[in-house]
């Protein structure tokens, strides 16, 4: 959709905290939590889209950065405001412990999180390439005024977009809580990464994405292991500027 | 264009003259206004909103409206040194923000006309906040920041009640010797891994120092990214190296994110020596307590002994009922740091800022008149307080319990540690 | 109400010279610290965002990372004092020539990318380089770098403790350069080009631009203007640390103050520090001591509406001005 959301970490954070009250409100675990997580984002990135970008769509791309990064601001001290700074965990998730993958620890929270996770990559690929309303929704992105020549409710497709997004948000800050804890500002750090990440893989590849996390993933793992853990971020953004130096649309990205 | 620019001067100037304006002056009585520029908004806000009820309570001491039947506070009850001037209190936010905090003590200086600072809980901004009050000369009370070059700049209006790093390390060497010599254990190898602003990098320098002093190795040393989204690969080079003791220096988000990791990867650590801060936060024993079974920190406060000590006990039943926690160590510090500058006050008679000052130098407040477990309160020639004593607690059953020194302990250590598989 | 017509050319010249007066009279009239402190944050984020303006509003070029040039300044100046006793005015100068050669290096690779991907490459080229210095331990790494004190106030040393006036009309006169230079851009030649680059890279090089020079151009003047920014930053917290000169809060920061005010525009960015500042250090003041966040609740809403009903920036309200 050609806007970044720089709210995204507190979108991420907010999800967090709907998994971490249902928890402690109703002892719903993330693994069962996740779906009500999603909805609730995905009401929040609908909502938002309605209430500013849809106001600011038209304007330059440096008024969206503006508008997403006051909106982050202010998510964050709504947190702060209503709950308070302190770090919350979800303690005694359902899932601990660890399992053996051919010898390699894994966490068992992890390993549910990144099946969850690429479950949610493959019904999102699904859903974009097979679905009508998914390939309405790409033909919108890639050209606005043509998907609404071909009558396209682009309108309709920029919130439904937003609220997918915003969805799968919501089940990555869910399963997130079983291993990370919760307070106003987590979103921050995550969300950089994520930016990242997608640039890497390209802007509009949903598989393209997956393959780019991985690889995200993996080069910090090691250069944590192997140069220094202080540099594994240094290492994943050298990455970065190393692949856009060959490819400037990243790995395989369309626009 | 230009008219809306005119306009826009106008919305600066405007400010600068309200926020330039003079307060309503209290007419009937002295003031004694103090300052207090905390981290109130930002990642580290709960430091200042946690210290905020001691405030109040010591505020209310010192204007005679709550009662502490110790000599000490009944000496500083409405503040007989000024025939009860009343201390007025203004809390200001820095957002942990070098910067924030200088234009904070300035401001606080010039426009609200306090007449002594206690400041700022980070290192990073006591070091500019500090500065302000060295140049305009107002006495400057630190209570909590634990980086040791802050005290070495030569500043005769900067006085530190807190210890700071190097007395903090110094205890876990002193342990690791007696612990030897009681337990029969060898203890040889050290890793330690550290978040990378001034409170980890400085952590650790002495550390080395002392390893290197007293001939242990360290196998592991590793900075790590502060607020980091995964320390898998840092818990992995500790699994590696399987250190005698690992010596973490870490904030809260991060303290509580490597005991999740060390259990998820399964690393067994003989013994954990944590440098206070984020291991001993209250979050960290109230949420992952009870996983970090086992987990030692130096710290200067014993939370465990407040019922032994009826002056810290009192002092807790009253931050209790207002901030609905027990007091742990930071407030503790604070309330200690800002005690001791109203005591100062009270010995000047005045609020002329030399005379604090001299007062300040001339402290000398007993041990047991103290919530912590501290000899005395005096300072020396730097303004360091060299009446400290760190202990070290660990963390059994989910709370924390006094090990060292050995004679005012009130457990066992428990060595070593269980392993993830032994636990229930 | 627009001026009748012989008065507006008047007033166009009238108007900033009043205003000017009224600037280099305002410390006359405020002797107060935080209002000075005020003001010079105004024309320090003025200059800086005036800087981010002549790459990211002329050339186009959305740069997320220009707090490295700021740190560049910082720590260029500070460590020439510490390992050679250089006045701050030569470190200053040496700062701003570092973070122009850094500026081309930095150039060459992200400058073949467009959009987002730019912005993201000038992120990641900031966070590696806070990463370096923080584990830089010469230059004090994480434990950052003290500006030694020097007393009495000297001019040769940069250090002013009895005053703010001389700090003043030091920020003033950088916010004074950065605008001149990008008044002296906008009508010349140069101006042209880094325009047609931002509206259409492609037609821009069809009409003979050369546009990685251009670009290598702009990024170098943008770079050295924010590196005396933080050369002043420096002289005036007398403390810097990794965390305060290089992170990506203060890049998004001064991105932020030019958008406000309106980007690809001489006034915008210094109206945008004109009531960015204010704004955010009013509600601080104010708000900021209960511990609820107010402050930066309130502060976010604000952007959020000002971007919602003004996405053009503040100067864009000029233009409803004459309309009515």
């Amino acid at each position: 959709m050609e806007i970044v959301n720089f709210a995204h970490g507190e979108f991420l954070m907010l999800a967090m905290y709907v998994a971490f009250f249902a928890w402690l409100l109703a002892r719903l675990d993330p693994v069962v939590s996740f779906p009500l997580a999603a909805l609730v984002l995905a009401g929040l990135g609908w909502a938002t889209y309605h209430g500013i970008i849809r106001w600011v769509l038209g304007g330059p791309m440096l008024a969206q950065i503006f508008a997403t990064f006051g909106l982050a601001v202010f998510l964050r001290s709504a947190a702060q405001f209503l709950w308070g700074v302190d770090f919350r965990v979800v303690s005694a998730p359902l899932l601990g412990g660890r399992a053996s993958l051919g010898g390699v620890f894994v966490g068992l929270p992890q390993l549910t999180a990144s099946v969850a996770a690429l479950g949610a990559f493959v019904a999102l690929h699904l859903f974009l390439a097979r679905s009508e309303t998914g390939l309405a929704l790409q033909a919108t992105a890639q050209d606005r005024q043509a998907a609404a020549l071909m009558g396209i409710d682009t309108e309709r497709m920029f919130a439904l977009g937003w609220a997918i997004g915003a969805g799968c948000v919501g089940v990555a800050g869910a399963l997130l809580t079983m291993f990370f804890y919760v307070f106003p500002d987590v979103g921050a750090a995550f969300a950089l990464l994520a930016y990242v990440t997608v640039a890497l893989g390209g802007f509009g590849n949903v598989p393209a994405t997956l393959l780019a996390g991985v690889i995200v993933g993996l080069v910090e793992a090691l250069a944590g292991l192997l140069i220094a853990p202080a540099l594994k971020y240094a290492v994943v953004f050298l990455l970065y500027l190393g692949v856009v130096l060959w490819r400037p649309q990243g790995l395989f990205g369309r626009f | 264009m230009i008219r809306l620019i005119a306009a826009l001067f106008v919305l600066p100037v405007a400010l600068a003259t309200t926020l330039a304006a003079p307060l309503p002056a209290s007419a009937q009585s002295q003031e004694i206004v103090i300052g207090l520029a905390y981290p109130m908004s930002g990642p580290n806000a709960q430091a200042g909103i946690d210290d905020k009820p001691v405030f109040e309570i010591a505020a209310e001491i010192a204007n005679g409206t709550l009662d502490l039947p110790f000599p000490f506070y009944q000496r500083l009850k409405g503040m007989p040194g000024l025939k009860g001037a009343k201390v007025r209190l203004i809390i200001s936010d820095h957002q942990t923000k070098p910067e924030l905090g200088q234009a904070e003590a300035e401001r606080l200086i010039t426009q609200e006309k306090v007449h002594a600072l206690v400041c700022c809980w980070a290192s990073s901004v006591t070091a500019t906040a500090s500065q302000v009050a060295e140049r305009y000369g107002i006495p400057f009370v630190n209570a909590e920041s634990s980086s040791p070059g802050l005290t070495a700049r030569g500043f005769k209006w900067l006085f530190r009640t807190s210890p700071h790093d190097e007395h903090f390390t110094q205890v876990m060497f002193d342990f690791f010797r007696d612990f030897q010599k009681r337990r029969g254990v060898k203890i040889r190898t050290l890793g330690l891994t550290y978040e990378d602003t001034l409170f980890g990098s400085d952590s650790a320098r002495v550390q080395r120092e002392l390893a290197r002093k007293y001939g242990y190795e360290v196998v592991v040393d590793l900075a790590y990214r502060q607020r980091t989204t995964s320390l898998q690969a840092e818990v992995q080079r500790l699994k590696a190296a399987n250190p005698d003791v690992w010596m973490p220096t870490s904030y809260q988000q991060d303290a509580m994110l490597f005991v999740r990791t060390t259990r998820d990867l399964d690393y067994n650590p003989r013994m954990i020596m944590a440098q206070d801060s984020g291991h001993i936060s209250s979050d960290f024993v109230k949420e992952v307590g009870r996983e970090a079974e086992g987990t030692m920190t130096r710290s200067p406060f014993a939370d465990d002994l407040l019922d032994k000590r009826p002056i810290a006990k009192a002092v807790n039943d009253l931050y209790a009922k207002r901030a609905g926690k027990n007091i742990y160590d930071l407030p503790a510090r604070a309330f200690t740091g800002i005690m001791t500058l109203l005591d100062a006050i009270n010995r000047a008679g005045t609020t002329d800022p030399e005379a604090i000052r001299k007062a300040l130098v001339a402290t000398n407040i007993p041990g047991d008149q103290l919530i912590m477990t501290w000899d005395h309160i005096r300072f020396d020639a730097t303004g360091q307080n060299i009446g400290v004593r760190a202990i070290i607690q660990q963390l059994q059953g989910g709370k924390y319990y006094t090990v060292y020194p050995f004679e005012i302990a009130t457990r066992d250590v428990i060595y070593p540690i269980p392993a993830w598989k032994d636990r229930k | 109400m627009a001026a009748a017509g012989p008065l507006r050319p008047f007033l166009a010249r009238a108007v900033p010279l009043l205003l000017l007066g009224a600037v280099a009279a305002f410390p006359l009239v405020f002797t107060k610290p935080f209002p000075r402190h005020l003001m010079i944050m105004i024309f320090l984020y003025g200059a800086l965002a005036t800087a981010w303006n002549i790459l990211a509003g002329y050339c186009g070029q959305i740069s997320l990372g220009h707090a490295v040039f700021f740190g560049i300044g910082a720590y260029t100046s500070t460590l020439l004092i510490r390992e050679a006793a250089l006045s701050p005015w030569l470190g200053m100068l040496a700062g701003a020539a570092i973070a122009v050669v850094g500026s081309q290096l930095i150039g060459y690779p992200v400058f073949r990318l467009r959009g987002h991907y730019f912005a993201i490459a000038t992120i990641a080229v900031g966070e590696i380089i806070q990463a370096l210095v923080i584990n830089w331990d010469w230059a004090g790494g994480a434990r950052g770098l003290f500006v030694p004190i020097k007393r009495p106030d000297s001019f040769v040393n940069f250090q002013f403790h009895e005053s703010k006036a001389v700090y003043y009309f030091i920020a003033l006169g950088l916010l004074l350069l950065a605008l001149g230079v990008t008044r002296w851009i906008e009508g010349s030649r140069r101006g042209y080009f880094f325009r047609a680059i931002r509206e259409d890279q492609e037609a821009a090089a069809s009409l003979g631009v050369h546009v990685a020079r251009e670009k290598h151009w702009a990024i170098a003047v943008s770079a050295a203007l924010t590196a005396l920014g933080g050369t002043f930053y420096a002289q005036y917290v007398f403390f810097i640390d990794p965390e305060s000169v290089f992170p990506l809060s203060l890049s998004i920061l001064i991105c932020l103050v030019a958008v406000l005010g309106g980007v690809g525009t001489l006034w915008g960015p210094l109206v945008g520090a004109a009531v960015l500042v204010p704004l955010s250090e009013g509600t601080r003041v104010w708000l900021g001591g209960g511990g609820k966040a107010l402050d930066l609740l309130i502060y976010g809403a604000l952007i959020v509406l000002i971007a919602v009903f003004q996405p053009g920036g503040l100067v864009g309200l000029a233009g409803r001005f004459r309309r009515t």
